[in-house]
């Protein structure tokens, strides 16, 4: 065992000194493999926190999502709870042990002085013990707070009792005010908690009130056919159940419980003639993850990918390496290093080699989380739960035997012992040390298929989102600003009055040219519409915009007139709808004049938008907004700008009691709705061309190898009379099996991704794919010629000479 | 006798950033038709590129050469690989025969570069014929491996032979093969070039250097000795 620690020690030693003096081929392999191992430890704990990491909080596996569907013929027409469903559900359900309910909303706290816009989640109290959360001061919600109880007391996050209350110690003698409402607070969640992102990643919430003080109308809260996407159910299973009842089981026990009662409320509301309920339950791990999924192991493969083509050009560096050194093996061969021995020096090199590779791979991975943390966390789940951590250790290990292993392998296999024995006794004459033909088909193989596979789909993947960037929206963003009002302490009916004087006084400023009494373009609700002649029911996305809107946006009426004044002021029951919903109500014809059994009738059609990040466009219509909508858009002239501290001075003016919900850019809002498909754009055009540039590399060194190991036959040739071009057609025709199997391999990869994620890819799949392909196999084509032709130059434009100088 | 190639005042110089080596040094040197001439001298002489430079392999630093009356010195890389093509057949110390090659396919190697097209019947008839001259046409499914030195040796005097040069280049030919084996290759150059074949050969055996009818001895780039009807003074 001694002897065997002193050799290693030994053999680590030697490889030290040899590396020292090869600085340029210890930096290409360190700073390749660190960076790429460094991205994929990186992707990979992403992985592994977002699809394998159990959530941290008790019986996670017993945790479920409770989705409610409205199925409209078959059709899913809304994924969300009606607010009668949601708490029958809650009050006669049997399955789950514990259940809360929650609502997500935004709130101004009027109790702060700066007038914060803060996330409010409204729960009951077994959300807590479900979570088993820990308290930094006071309680959580019990008994106290349960369902109908109106106790108004609230607890607050740990970053926003340190931000907005700088850590107050007397934290539990204030009162946080918002609504109207003043809700006493009753504890502060630990720092140590991690909060459950089923509102979306980028909803965090500093404030919890009492389920009983949810923002939800009353009527809404009657209304069976309304459903909402605020409202959740979350449950934990009985634990009996776990094993003794199947996912479908579950389901059609608790569709049956809210589907039949339902039936029978809606039973004479025509419209739901032939709908019905469907519940699901999923767990919640997989529930918060969702679209996240797809985003991962798309960046799984992409990096795989490069680790991939970088291994094989870091392998190709270790061959032409142990060619090099062909006469020192020979030399340790020759006074009696076996087989095994001349392995386990070439092994401690490359352990070396990999062991600092993936200590600057450590790095490269914590910078990664930082990256990903500050940029991802708003849009991909469970982002702050990534660290370095035991899975990470674990794969760098792994990772490190690994590629070592490889790496020794593939030297070893050029390495012919019994040759390299007589290369010392016939005066250095003999090959001990190359690189087979099988070898370095294989390399060129792999090669061409990973890099064919990564460049197609990043280049698929970036037409996709270059599209939804570019798209025309159909109205403008520029100069034009959204603001969300809130008038707390004034009651509904009468703030028509001071959102008037507001606007007046705001169209005083020289800034602004215009204003209009809307929500932004991009936010819809669902509704449902019945035609009053042929009784056909639509669900359907729709807004009250006032007689500004239009214009303001610059949105074009293809047919009939926009609002009037009139029309505003009276609510007259009239529509506006878009191209695409007046197709479907008339094909052949005009909708003006088509009346639906709300008593509106269509006025005007407007040419339908698109809805950044979206690419389909859905039937819409709008209506005429009440006096008392509390959302402005506001429209500046060319090159004025307008912020959130000019505009808060501005409603205080005009009425104290003023407060800005939220105010934002369009622009701003188009781009946060682009985030995505810019990121993949830049993603995917940064991955197209690092591969492209690996690969080249990488199929530069093994054809340049090749063609040296060729030189005296090239030389050969051109003594017998071969022109250049006969050199470089040899080259390629004798590489081009390689690179057609290389092709064909990939093709084969793409079609099993293709047979094999059929649903998952389908709307990538189209007959544009074709031209695609072809120009990535141009791509792969030209830098497969640059690689067979650049190693040729040194023997081609040189005399022949040149090439056969040393053949004797 | 016409005149194949006449070198005038040809010079080679190597040059690296700290050494300029002068391997050649004025050589004046005529070949005619028919002629069978040996270089030969010690090692790093210059043999090795005079030779380079008769068969367009390399080019000269300075003087002129013609050859068949064309300034080889004025000649493209692809204009080289032309005549070398038409004109030059090469026979070297380590016969330079393509492994992956049967010796068929070996000899028929410069006629595929040719720039007439020959059909694959005439390539077919030529290469057994050149086959047949160096008695070797009952191996023409072998690859080189699967041969003695002598024989392939003798497959690269076939393919040197396949496109009917002028000239016949000849560097060391017996250098990587046994005294029998030599013999046996001298013995078929002998006998080519009694057929008519003009050889220029490069060796630094005199046994076989003697057996060439010219003979120039080269001495640190220049010609020591030579019959004087072929140097030009």
């Amino acid at each position: 065992m001694k002897i065997f620690s002193n050799l290693a020690i030994y053999q680590i030693k030697q490889a030290y000194i040899s590396l020292k003096q090869q600085p340029g081929f210890v930096f290409s392999v360190v700073s390749t493999m660190g960076v790429t191992l460094g991205a994929l430890l990186c992707i990979l704990t992403l992985a592994y926190v977002m699809l394998i990491k159990p959530l941290p909080y008790p019986d996670q596996e017993r945790l479920y999502n409770i989705e409610h569907q409205l199925v409209n013929h078959g059709d899913v027409d809304g994924s969300a709870f009606t607010y009668p469903n949601l708490m029958h559900l809650y009050k006669n359900q049997t399955i789950f042990e514990k259940s809360a309910l929650l609502y997500f909303d935004g709130a101004v706290i009027t109790s702060l002085p700066s007038e914060p816009m803060a996330e409010v989640s409204f729960v009951t109290p077994q959300w807590f013990e479900m979570l088993a959360t820990k308290m930094a001061v006071g309680r959580t919600f019990t008994n106290t707070e349960k369902l109908n109880s109106y106790n108004p007391v609230a607890l607050i996050s740990y970053e926003m009792w340190q931000t907005e209350y700088d850590g107050d110690k007397n934290i539990l003698d204030k009162k946080v005010s918002f609504s109207g409402i003043s809700f006493q607070i009753v504890g502060v969640l630990s720092k140590d908690n991690v909060e459950l992102p089923i509102a979306g990643p980028s909803f965090r919430t500093k404030i919890y009130i009492p389920w009983d003080f949810n923002t939800v109308s009353d009527r809404d809260r009657k209304a069976w056919g309304n459903d909402d996407g605020g409202l959740m159910f979350v449950g934990k299973l009985k634990a009996n159940l776990v094993n003794n009842q199947s996912a479908q089981q579950r389901d059609q026990i608790l569709t049956n419980l809210i589907n039949d009662n339902w039936q029978v409320q809606v039973s004479d509301h025509n419209f739901f003639k032939g709908w019905s309920i469907n519940i699901n339950t999923e767990p919640l791990k997989s529930y918060i993850i969702s679209d996240g999924e797809k985003s991962v192991i798309l960046l799984l493969i992409g990096t795989l990918g490069l680790v991939v083509i970088a291994s094989t050009n870091i392998a190709n560096l270790f061959i032409s390496r142990t060619a090099e050194r062909q006469k020192q093996l020979a030399i340790c061969a020759a006074i009696g290093a076996s087989r095994k021995q001349l392995f386990s020096g070439i092994f401690s090199e490359a352990c070396l080699l990999m062991f600092v590779s993936i200590i600057i791979a450590q790095l490269i991975a914590y910078i990664g989380f930082s990256a990903l943390h500050h940029f991802l966390s708003d849009y991909l789940p469970r982002i702050n739960e990534l660290t370095l951590n035991y899975f990470s250790v674990f794969s760098s290990i792994t990772i490190l035997l690994l590629l070592t292993f490889v790496f020794s392998y593939v030297c070893l296999k050029m390495i012919n012992y019994r040759v390299l024995n007589s290369t010392l006794q016939s005066s250095g004459k003999g090959n001990g040390v190359q690189v087979s033909k099988s070898m370095r088909n294989i390399l060129i193989i792999s090669q061409i298929t990973v890099a064919t596979v990564l460049i197609f789909i990043n280049i698929v993947l970036y037409k996709d989102a270059i599209k939804l960037v570019e798209q025309k929206l159909g109205y403008e963003t520029n100069g034009i600003y959204s603001a969300v009002l809130a008038l707390p302490n004034i009651e509904r009916s009468l703030q028509a009055e001071p959102i008037s004087e507001l606007k007046k006084a705001l169209l005083e400023l020289p800034k602004i040219s215009g204003i209009s009494q809307s929500m932004r373009p991009s936010g819809f609700g669902t509704f449902a519409l019945t035609t009053e002649a042929d009784n056909k029911r639509f669900s359907i996305s729709g807004k009250d915009v006032d007689n500004h809107y239009f214009s303001l946006i610059n949105q074009k009426i293809i047919e009939g007139d926009s609002f009037s004044d009139a029309d505003i002021k009276d609510r007259e029951l009239v529509t506006i709808i878009n191209d695409v919903f007046a197709k479907k109500l008339a094909p052949n014809g005009s909708a003006i004049g088509i009346r639906f059994n709300n008593g509106s009738r269509v006025i005007g059609v407007v040419k339908a938008i698109n809805i950044p990040g979206r690419v389909t466009v859905t039937p819409r219509f709008y209506y005429p907004a009440s006096l008392t909508r509390n959302m402005l858009l506001i429209k500046l002239h060319d090159g004025q700008s307008l912020s959130r501290e000019e505009l808060i001075p501005i409603l205080k003016t005009v009425n104290k009691n003023f407060s800005l919900f939220s105010f934002s850019s369009l622009t701003e809002y188009k781009n946060r709705r682009l985030f995505s498909a810019i990121t993949t754009a830049i993603t995917t055009i940064t991955l197209t061309i690092i591969t492209f540039l690996l690969s080249g590399l990488g199929l530069y060194g093994i054809l340049k190898y090749s063609s040296q190991m060729r030189r005296f036959e090239i030389g050969t040739h051109l003594a017998i009379g071969a022109k250049r071009k006969d050199i470089i057609q040899m080259i390629i025709k004798d590489n081009s099996t390689a690179l057609v199997i290389g092709v064909l391999l990939s093709t084969l990869i793409l079609l099993g991704l293709y047979i094999g994620f059929s649903d998952e890819l389908s709307s990538y799949i189209s007959s544009q794919l074709i031209p695609l392909f072809i120009i990535t196999l141009g791509l792969i084509s030209l830098v497969s010629f640059l690689a067979c032709y650049l190693p040729l130059r040194q023997y081609i434009n040189n005399p022949a000479i040149h090439s056969l100088r040393g053949s004797e | 006798m016409s005149e194949i190639l006449k070198m005038t005042n040809i010079s080679k110089i190597f040059e690296t950033e700290e050494l300029e080596t002068h391997a050649l040094k004025e050589i004046n040197l005529v070949i005619s038709k028919g002629d069978y001439v040996s270089i030969s001298g010690p090692s790093g002489c210059g043999k090795s590129t005079l030779l380079s430079i008769i068969g367009l392999l390399d080019m000269a630093t300075d003087g002129e050469y013609l050859f068949e009356g064309i300034s080889a010195t004025e000649l493209t890389l692809d204009e080289a690989a032309d005549v070398r093509n038409a004109k030059i057949g090469f026979i070297f110390q380590s016969f330079n025969l393509i492994d992956e090659l049967t010796v068929f396919d070996n000899v028929a190697l410069p006629l595929r570069y040719h720039s007439e097209q020959l059909t694959n019947k005439a390539i077919k008839a030529r290469v057994i014929e050149c086959l047949d001259q160096v008695g070797l046409s009952h191996r023409i499914t072998h690859k080189p491996n699967q041969l003695s030195g002598g024989q392939q040796q003798r497959v690269a005097i076939a393919r040197a032979l396949v496109a009917k040069p002028a000239i016949l280049l000849v560097d060391e030919p017996t250098g990587n093969l046994d005294s029998k084996a030599g013999d046996q290759v001298m013995e078929l150059l002998n006998s080519l070039n009694r057929a008519g074949t003009t050889i220029c050969m490069v060796t630094h055996d005199p046994r076989y250097a003697d057996m060439a009818t010219s003979k120039i001895q080269l001495l640190d780039g220049t010609i020591l000795q030579a019959p004087s009807a072929k140097i030009i003074r």
